[in-house]
């Protein structure tokens, strides 16, 4: 459903360009804008769906039931872990075949340079662009619902776990900006300032000196942490639902 | 109960049949189970052995432990101290294989409501290997859920709520089934049902049933023994007899009566000692014989009769000497 909210969506974009624009833009431009919009919505719903996936068991109770099968808890929680990976990734891959398919319906397909219509420094062609945009998106996104999904494991409640989630999210990715230009070595750390890979394909990244390799490894310290805190809180404490 | 494990060594657990008498290694064993949280001690050194094929009553009022100590059976909680085991395996060395054998609701029934009840049978059945489809249908026929399993959950009654936690604790043909307050909630017929049918369970599938309850009544009707605790520690455990006419057995009656000075001095001129049981009615220790000779003696005497009634000592009053009476809810 969250799925088809998306895709109805970017339908709307399109066919509202193709209907009401003056001239006709290439399929990159709007391709490009709609990308930008869905992955907020994608990111959205992927930590709506991290955020309860344990937490709205332990509300249910019914965590009690799963918990009491013949598997390990690690088991039970690796499950309701790729569960969550999968439907990132579902999203992901739908929203660009779909993109991809029905831009090149509206506007013509165009097989010219990305820097011709939307990232100017950017060697190679549009479509291999976005692959690399979608997949350093889907790298982030992974990091965001890993989060999500710790935050789910370790306070148990579906609400605080997507309000908190949604916050950090939304709020705080907001005022990356404002951190950026900070002066502080700490700042480098920051999680937040690293969940905006794309920014490496345009070649301006948010602080000066960062580097993709720097902020995956720091992207990679979070990740571990994330799973490391989930898996053994998880594992550790009193079922008292 | 002889315990075999010593002779026979672990994970044995077959059934030696002697004149109808089954002996066999309990199918539950606590040992010197603690369990603190923080500085409290919520269960204190509780060891206890159930023993295969009966209905088990574990009793004590609310705050005592009942909850915690099932949490740790089935492995929802760690213990502090000691041990558990279900059918020789260890809760938590060997967790899997004793969770096998294992069907339980704790608490409530709670399930997917956005699912029908077949559907959440589904998802329980996928996740032990081995259920056909017929052993869902067998075990919705058993549990009497009928056409209304293809329903949401959410349109459940509590009374079918239950039932769908039954059939989900029994679908994988656990040996012992736990469940935890089964008749909370439920109404005098829904709870008279789950009793029977949970009796038939015990009897016709061989199920161990181990039952949590602070209703006494409830647990006398439905349990073949009873453990009570109090305040995280082991009171008693005694068994219970079933319902029968045990005429020979000396008893408590009492005598309605007009006269209740009369009735005692009658007694006592046939060697009995009776007591006073309020304004109009005598209480006397007595066995069949006795009553009718009593009861002829009271009418030669001209004291009237109104009724007389066999005072069987309830589980109640036995919990209630044993507890002290205090924190009984």
């Amino acid at each position: 459903m969250m799925l088809g909210i998306m895709l109805l969506l970017v339908l709307c974009i399109s066919v509202g360009t193709r209907l009401f624009s003056n001239y006709l833009p290439s399929m990159w431009s709007v391709f490009n804008w709609e990308s930008v919009v869905s992955f907020l919505l994608i990111t959205v719903f992927t930590t709506i769906v991290a955020a309860g996936s344990v937490a709205d068991e332990f509300t249910a109770g019914t965590i009690k039931l799963l918990l009491i099968r013949p598997w390990s808890r690690s088991k039970i929680l690796l499950s309701k872990y790729v569960a969550v990976i999968l439907f990132a990734l579902l999203q992901t891959v739908v929203l660009y075949l779909f993109l991809l398919a029905m831009n090149a319906l509206l506007f013509g397909y165009d097989s010219s340079a990305a820097s011709d219509t939307i990232a100017p420094l950017y060697k190679g062609t549009a479509a291999v662009y976005f692959i690399q945009y979608f997949f350093y998106e889907f790298i982030s996104l992974i990091v965001t619902a890993t989060m999500a999904f710790m935050i789910s494991a370790v306070f148990r409640s579906g609400g605080l776990a997507i309000g908190l989630s949604l916050f950090l999210i939304l709020v705080v990715n907001s005022f990356v900006g404002l951190f950026a230009i900070l002066n502080y070595a700490w700042v480098d750390y920051l999680l937040f300032i690293h969940l905006n890979l794309v920014q490496y394909l345009n070649g301006t990244p948010l602080r000066e000196g960062m580097t993709l390799g720097f902020s995956l490894a720091v992207l990679g310290v979070y990740y571990v942490v994330f799973v490391a805190l989930t898996w053994f809180v998880f594992n550790k404490r009193d079922v008292a639902a | 109960m002889l315990s075999f494990e010593d002779a026979v060594g672990y994970n044995v657990n077959y059934v030696i049949s002697e004149g109808g008498c089954f002996i066999s290694q309990p199918i539950v064993q606590l040992q010197n189970v603690t369990k603190r949280i923080g500085k409290k001690t919520i269960i204190n050194d509780l060891s206890l052995d159930l023993p295969v094929g009966e209905v088990f009553g574990f009793l004590g009022p609310n705050g005592a432990g009942k909850t915690t100590t099932i949490r740790m059976m089935v492995g929802l909680m760690s213990l502090t101290g000691g041990e558990i085991k279900i059918d020789g395996y260890s809760i938590t060395k060997q967790y899997q294989k004793a969770i096998r054998n294992v069907g339980a609701i704790v608490e409530n029934p709670e399930m997917y409501k956005y699912l029908s009840g077949y559907q959440n049978l589904i998802h329980f059945a996928r996740m032990i290997p081995d259920i056909s489809d017929e052993r869902i249908e067998e075990v919705v026929k058993l549990v009497g859920l009928g056409s209304r399993i293809h329903d949401k959950v959410r349109t459940y009654s509590l009374g079918m709520r239950q039932r769908l936690g039954v059939a989900q604790a029994i679908l994988h043909r656990p040996k012992l089934l736990i469940l935890d307050e089964p008749t909370n909630g439920l109404d005098p017929a829904g709870i008279r049902e789950l009793r029977d049918y949970l009796r038939q369970l015990a009897k016709d599938e061989g199920i161990s049933i181990f039952v949590s309850s602070h209703l006494l009544a409830e647990m006398e009707l439905m349990c073949d023994r009873v453990a009570i605790i109090q305040n995280g520690k082991l009171i008693d455990v005694r068994g219970i007899k079933q319902q029968g006419d045990d005429g020979a057995e000396s008893r408590r009656f009492v005598f309605e009566v007009g006269n209740v000075v009369e009735a005692i001095t009658v007694a006592a001129q046939l060697g009995q000692k009776a007591e006073a049981d309020g304004q109009s009615a005598i209480a006397i220790e007595a066995d069949r014989e006795l009553v009718a000779k009593l009861n002829a003696a009271f009418v030669e005497a001209g004291v009237s009769v109104y009724g007389i009634r066999a005072q069987g000592k309830s589980l109640e009053d036995q919990f209630l000497e044993m507890t002290g009476g205090e924190q009984i809810v």
